[in-house]
């Protein structure tokens, strides 16, 4: 220690230097190829297998305490947990005989109509890692990869409804973008008139924003907003939030809508990744840019609804900050 | 390269993988802007203490592990830790006779460049964060930095 303190000699200045250089410009270098290329996605992949074990033992204390308190949980704690799960159990059983019954009429209605099924059923689920990634942006790692078949751009739902799209695609984990990011938008549809708007992530996980509707929009709190399935990321009829407040200013034209998100954006740990049949939104899209007396809509909209959707769907296919077209895997 | 036969990088590598782990180690949403950068710190440390372990291929690799875990544009933090860890090696000399006022404000500079340099490749990437806490790291660094600084100092003293 003491022995090189003073041996700093010119040459040693040099070449400390010379290495800043040599490391700065590969990381410059690293920098604009992953930028502007793809080529570095193989690497990026490899690099984050050596990643996973730091991010694994992160987790393990969290999840050795959670399985720890699973452990012990009291007998009396069970019994009316089983009590409460058959209680649910029984009324979804119940509710499921009404959607099956529901699920048919839609198929006969849509085969009427000449258009095909509706959502592909197919689904995995996948858990949030214990883990932060950026502290500014609303993100979440979970354990599901390209090993599982996850592409970057698919549909992520959790219990209540939608929570948010594949951002990034690594081996053994995918990196998901929460519907309350703030460069996140969704395009949604409001289910009592139809009418198609796009919900803006604000940031905050309890509120989104409709940010483009206009102040005669008829939208009032309370209403259930679900996917419209334009642009072709979100597959249609997925609950997305509620309106919680409806702010009409009469000196500007746009109103401010606040909604309160269905997913449990801040709590949920089970997230399911979907699969939609590419051919279950093209009639949709398509029925949306002609708004014809024949649109699917079952309430008629109001005249300003029609022109804020006409409005809005030219804004939907870049609203998911990854495009559609880069589900290669 | 120079390599010197005495120098351990065992408690080097040890402590660059512990603050790995604490960079992504869960914390309350609303703690997590004043998380310290504390894989940082280690590279400074390592640079103003023992550069001839090899300080700056530490800092590179170390900004690739963050750009990994992390999610951004793979070399952004590469960028960031090279150049600030090679500033601080330049500076070692000064540094290590200073008071811990004087270091602590020295390292202040550091991790205020560091954000700076993040901050201009998130910008040039197109995907600027705009939100004002994240100039709050380099305080809460720099005001740590004496603990860590002594407790990795124990942890060299020992090899």
């Amino acid at each position: 220690m003491v022995a090189f303190r003073n041996s700093d000699s010119s040459g040693r200045t040099t070449g400390l230097l010379l290495r800043c250089v040599l490391y700065s410009l590969l990381a410059l270098g690293l920098i604009i190829v992953d930028k502007h290329y793809d080529h570095l996605g193989k690497i990026r992949r490899l690099l984050s297998i050596a990643a996973y074990p730091v991010q694994v033992a992160v987790e393990s204390p969290f999840e050795g305490w959670n399985w720890f308190r699973q452990s012990v949980t009291s007998r009396d704690v069970l019994r009316a947990d089983n009590a409460k799960l058959q209680a649910e159990l029984r009324l979804a059983q119940f509710r499921l005989q009404r959607y099956e019954a529901l699920e048919a009429e839609t198929q006969r209605l849509r085969a009427l109509r000449d258009n095909t099924a509706g959502v592909s059923n197919r689904f995995i689920v996948g858990d949030i890692m214990d883990v932060d990634l950026d502290a500014f942006r609303a993100r979440v790692l979970v354990d599901k990869g390209a090993s599982d078949g996850v592409f970057v751009g698919q549909a992520v739902l959790d219990s209540g409804g939608v929570f948010g799209q594949v951002a990034r695609v690594e081996q053994l984990t995918s990196e998901v973008i929460l519907i309350s990011d703030p460069t996140h938008a969704i395009p949604v549809q409001i289910n009592r008139n139809g009418l198609r708007t796009i919900a803006v992530g604000t940031g905050d996980s309890s509120r989104l924003k409709l940010p483009y509707l206009p102040t005669s929009a008829d939208v009032i709190a309370g209403d259930l907003l679900v996917t419209s399935g334009l642009g072709g990321v979100f597959p249609p009829g997925y609950p997305v939030g509620t309106v919680a407040e409806v702010k009409r200013d009469p000196a500007q034209s746009l109103a401010d809508v606040d909604i309160r998100p269905a997913a449990s954006l801040d709590r949920s740990r089970e997230l399911m990744f979907v699969w939609v049949k590419p051919g279950a939104v093209l009639p949709v899209a398509a029925s949306a840019k002609a708004p014809a007396p024949a649109a699917p809509t079952p309430a008629p909209a109001p005249a300003p609804a029609t022109g804020t959707a006409a409005a809005a769907s030219p804004s939907a296919p870049k609203s998911p900050p990854p495009p559609a077209g880069a589900n290669d895997e | 390269m120079m390599r010197d036969e005495r120098i351990s990088r065992t408690p080097m590598l040890l402590s660059a993988v512990v603050a790995l782990a604490l960079a992504v180690i869960p914390l309350p949403s609303a703690l997590d802007a004043l998380r310290p950068d504390f894989l940082v710190l280690v590279v400074f440390y390592w640079s103003i203490e023992s550069p001839r372990a090899g300080g700056l291929t530490l800092a590179f690799f170390a900004g690739i592990a963050l750009d990994v875990i992390k999610g951004v544009v793979l070399g952004q933090h590469a960028l960031a830790l090279t150049l600030m860890a090679a500033w601080a090696t330049y500076l070692r000399l000064r540094l290590r006779v200073f008071s811990v006022l004087s270091q602590s404000l020295t390292i202040f500079a550091f991790l205020t460049g560091y954000q700076f340099i993040l901050f201009w490749v998130d910008g040039a990437t197109g995907n600027p964060v705009t939100s004002f806490s994240r100039w709050l790291a380099p305080v809460i660094g720099a005001a740590i930095w004496p603990f860590l600084a002594s407790t990795l100092g124990r942890l060299h003293g020992q090899r």
